[in-house]
């Protein structure tokens, strides 16, 4: 079965399998990566008993030997069985899997409902040039599929053949009567236009990423089991250089400033070491960056250790986000994110950044190319935008953070504390500094096709959607803020809400008039 | 009890319709300040008062129970207590039997040709509107008090995320249906 499968691989890929497939062999390497992922993820939970029953396991080995013969058994058996009943078949331009050892899992998922199509490569498969093929459907992301061992040729002709037969689909509609030649090209082999690569990431960009984005979380997620080991670690490390952590953290009768040397010493190698790891994580996620366009199609391709592979139609790209950290100001460099449907509401975020379209900084004018090349004749730098009102400032400086402030301070002095006076108003003038900037930055603005958002603390972010694929539109009024003609817009997208507080009545009527009317009027779908 | 429908969200329409929007006559955008509101069936308002009423009254007489029974004797701290918990919950009772008074008077929905909005709350109010052209698909939700007062909650699903799942509560049934039925029909004119 297997080796007759594996012909047809390369024999017609064009045509349609309409008999049960199953993948290769190669795929118990995965299940068992999987399971092994999954065990790990929740050691925390055997752990107090692995430590309690060690000293009892280590002195009958004639008791665990067996055990851990079982398991080794058991997971074989149980990655053989995940492999033999996984199949799947291409029928009618539907892609049926079936899964599950005990309990059985059968998803049909017609190609046009396929919103996104990712091809995921882990370090094993890259040696026998497998990948893994995971469908997302636009509904919910029970309805994900995902076909766990292909040969990688077969998978991109697979690839292409789910995403030409969208555009087939939807060619016959009116908005999209310029794509027919598309699927021509797309159908005829000899033709296929080539890709086009329009932007690569250097290590020097993924470092400078790293720095100004802290990805250090793709790390904890994976190293969470070792914390304990990791510290105590970090506690000889330092005992091998003359520093006696614990010592130091018993404060004794040390002057004050050797106390502030040491603290600043320590939050300094601290956060050294979280760069480095944050650094670490982003050259893992983004080593190799590449994003290409093909047609109507944006592909990012990137990782050191598993390669992903993301697609994306650009009528599927609901918003872009120009965002800028405060350190990303300073180093004049832009993370650009190409927002989709939120399928993955489930998913950890490790995943969701793996699935989304971002470019990790990039430089002002690539950024500018890109995002005009996905939404011409967009203004997201040039258009004025609009402040939101001042009364913005009144409501959390006047009436929250000074009051709390006035109280706390008050309740200080009556006690005679210096120290927590001080630091109460750092911390009172820090956050003021915050909501001004807050109000600084809140902005809005809308031209014919799009809406624009700013928004940001001490870094400064852009949203910008084309107005039409706004999903709803609340309008949310207080009394307070009937009182001063005031308002505040959600727009609901399919990639989120965005929200603008504090507009003029007015405007915001008509912006919400607008934005109902260009949804209602255009024929254009918005996915 | 609740009823489903997917919307078709391809697109395969050959002729262009033309978009019906009376306003774009005076050559003025549709405005949502001028929308003709509907209150909710005035039977809603009844069973929301009356479910209030007899939840309290249960909790109530539940705990009054407890305190004057005699199988398990409780310690007098215990028998203060539960005075106590008597007068709060009769107290949070008569606050909420006046804010749902107050607040399901002023939940109101428009129907347009092009979408639906649904404006509820008292001191924060809110005004959301549905594009009808952005809807995925449809459900009417009947809970057993519904069932029983012949209600129906109306509830569209657009792409916008379960969070923003745009809902009417307390429509007559025959009302909910009919809205349905206007929007699946709305989905079809538009697309053909």
């Amino acid at each position: 079965m297997i080796e007759t499968e594996k012909t047809d691989f390369d024999m017609d890929a064009e045509e349609s399998l309409p008999h049960w497939q199953r993948i290769s062999p190669i795929a118990i390497l995965y299940f068992i990566a999987s399971f092994i992922k999954g065990l790990l993820s929740n050691i925390v939970v055997f752990l107090p008993a692995l430590y309690f029953g060690s000293d009892f396991i280590m002195e009958n080995p004639t008791l665990w030997l067996p055990v851990i013969v079982a398991l080794v058994v058991f997971l074989m058996l149980g990655t053989f069985l995940s492999f033999y009943f996984f199949q799947y078949r291409l029928k009618d331009d539907h892609i049926e899997i079936r899964s599950g050892v005990i309990s059985k899992k059968h998803i049909n998922l017609p190609f046009a409902r396929i919103q996104n199509v990712k091809l995921e490569q882990p370090l094993y498969y890259r040696w026998f040039n497998y990948t893994c093929l995971q469908l997302d459907t636009a509904g919910s992301a029970k309805q994900e599929a995902k076909i766990v061992a292909l040969k990688t040729d077969f998978a991109e002709q697979l690839k292409a053949k789910i995403l030409a037969q969208h555009l087939a689909q939807t060619s016959g509609s009116t908005e999209n009567s310029d794509s027919n030649e598309t699927v021509d090209q797309l159908l005829d082999n000899q033709n296929r236009p080539t890709e086009e690569i329009i932007n690569t990431r250097s290590i020097t960009d993924l470092i400078i990423h790293g720095l100004t984005n802290n990805r250090i979380w793709i790390f904890l997620g994976g190293l969470a089991p070792f914390f304990d080991d990791f510290s105590n670690y970090i506690v000889v490390f330092f005992q091998n250089m003359g520093i006696d952590i614990q010592q130091l953290l018993t404060i004794a009768d040390m002057p004050i400033w050797q106390i502030t040397l040491y603290a600043l010493t320590l939050t300094f190698i601290f956060l050294f070491i979280i760069s480095l790891f944050s650094i670490a994580g982003s050259i893992l996620t983004f080593y190799q960056y590449t994003l290409s366009k093909l047609e109507d199609r944006y592909i990012r391709r990137s990782g050191l250790f598993t390669k992903h592979e993301v697609t994306m139609r650009l009528s599927r790209l609901q918003m872009v986000i120009r965002q800028q950290d405060w350190l990303d100001v300073l180093l004049k460099r832009i993370n650009l994110k190409f927002e989709q449907i939120n399928v993955s509401v489930n998913q950890s975020q490790m995943n969701a950044q793996n699935d989304k379209i971002i470019v990790p900084s990039i430089k002002p004018d690539e950024c500018d190319k890109l995002v005009n090349d996905v939404y011409p004749e967009n203004q997201m730098m040039t258009i004025t935008y609009q402040k939101i009102s001042k009364r913005f400032l009144l409501k959390n400086l006047g009436f929250i953070l000074t009051p709390l402030f006035s109280v706390l301070a008050l309740l200080f002095i009556i006690a005679n504390q210096a120290v927590l006076i001080t630091a109460v108003l750092a911390l009172y003038l820090f956050l003021s500094m915050l909501i001004f900037m807050r109000w600084y930055r809140w902005g809005y603005a809308s031209d014919e096709n799009y809406t624009y958002i700013r928004k940001g603390y001490l870094g400064v972010d852009y949203y910008c959607f084309p107005t039409y694929k706004t999903q709803q539109v609340q309008y949310k009024q207080s009394w307070f803020l009937k009182r001063h003609q005031l308002c505040s817009i959600n727009f609901v997208l399919a990639a989120g809400m965005q929200s603008l507080p504090y507009i003029n009545e007015n405007i915001g009527i008509s912006l919400a008039n607008e934005t109902l009317f260009q949804a209602q009027s255009t024929k254009k779908s918005w996915m | 009890m609740a009823s489903h429908e997917t919307v078709k969200d391809e697109n395969t329409s050959q002729e262009a319709q033309e978009l019906s929007n009376k306003p774009m006559i005076n050559e003025q955008l549709p405005s949502i300040e001028h929308l003709i509101y509907q209150p909710l069936a005035p039977i809603y308002l009844k069973m929301r008062r009356r479910f209030n009423l007899f939840s309290t009254a249960t909790i109530l007489l539940i705990l009054f129970l407890c305190q004057k029974q005699q199988f398990f004797p409780l310690p007098s701290q215990a028998l203060n207590t539960i005075s106590y918990l008597i007068l709060a919950i009769g107290l949070i009772g008569i606050l909420r039997y006046l804010y749902i008074v107050i607040a399901d008077k002023k939940k109101y929905f428009a129907l347009r040709e092009q979408d639906i909005t649904y404006r509820c709350g008292v001191i924060f109010q809110k005004t959301v509107t549905q594009p009808i052209l952005r809807i995925q698909h449809v459900e009417l939700k009947r809970g057993p008090l519904e069932r029983k007062f012949g209600l129906a909650c109306l509830q569209l699903f657009s792409a916008g995320g379960a969070a923003h799942t745009f809902e009417i509560p307390g429509l007559l049934l025959e009302d909910a249906e009919s809205m349905r039925q206007f929007i699946l029909d709305h989905k079809t004119i538009s697309n053909t």
